[in-house]
């Protein structure tokens, strides 16, 4: 690599996105993208990946929701809703407005609201790897 | 097969539309969280696509003897 290549604007953020950072800020960066989906790499400066997080994540909750899957509150009373809970907590600021967006409840008497459930909690589980990915990044693991 | 909206049922998907869209969502987030550079991404998505597709359809095959 020369360095006139790396004069360009491009490898100018690119080199910004990939300088790792302390421990704190990495820790702040992994938090925001799961409170906002694709937030963490937005402030990275990876626009790419933080569009893609939001509207993966954004689409999945909407599937989600559309199909009346089962949005888990914090009272489920076993460890299979406790665990689903997790998954659905995992898509951080999305969750509140699936349970906002869901007038009807949830109907998983139809295989499409079993989907549903399963489609919300992959785009919580999904929120959680974008976010883990965004730390391993702001600290310099990942590119 | 089209997708079909009823204001109390929300939206109604059948298995194999609801499989493709899952697979595709997430082969779409996969290939842009592992990968850099559009070529490779395309690459990516699309074996990951296929994959979670021929996996899917296998698996029903599989269990095709017992579900009676």
């Amino acid at each position: 690599m020369t360095g006139e290549a790396n004069t360009t604007p491009e490898n100018a953020t690119s080199a910004l996105a990939y300088q790792p950072r302390s421990e704190g800020v990495a820790i702040v960066i992994g938090a925001a993208g799961w409170l906002l989906p694709g937030l963490g790499h937005a402030i990275l400066k990876m626009w790419g990946r933080a569009v893609a997080c939001f509207l993966t994540v954004g689409l999945l909750v909407l599937i989600g929701v559309g199909l009346r899957g089962n949005i888990f509150s914090s009272d489920a009373g076993d460890a299979f809703g406790m665990l689903g809970y997790i998954a659905d907590l995992g898509t951080g600021s999305f969750y509140f407005a699936a349970r906002a967006l869901e007038p009807l409840g949830s109907d998983v008497a139809h295989a499409g609201g079993d989907y549903g459930t399963r489609f919300l909690a992959a785009a919580g589980v999904l929120n959680l790897l974008a976010a883990l990915h965004a730390y391993e990044a702001a600290r310099g693991r990942k590119a | 097969m089209a997708a079909r909206r009823d204001p109390d049922m929300g939206i109604y998907l059948n298995h194999f539309q609801a499989m493709t869209l899952f697979a595709l969502v997430i082969s779409i987030a996969f290939g842009f969280l592992s990968r850099r550079g559009a070529s490779e991404r395309f690459k990516y998505i699309a074996w990951s696509l296929i994959l979670f597709l021929l996996i899917g359809v296998g698996i029903g095959w599989a269990m095709y003897p017992f579900s009676r």
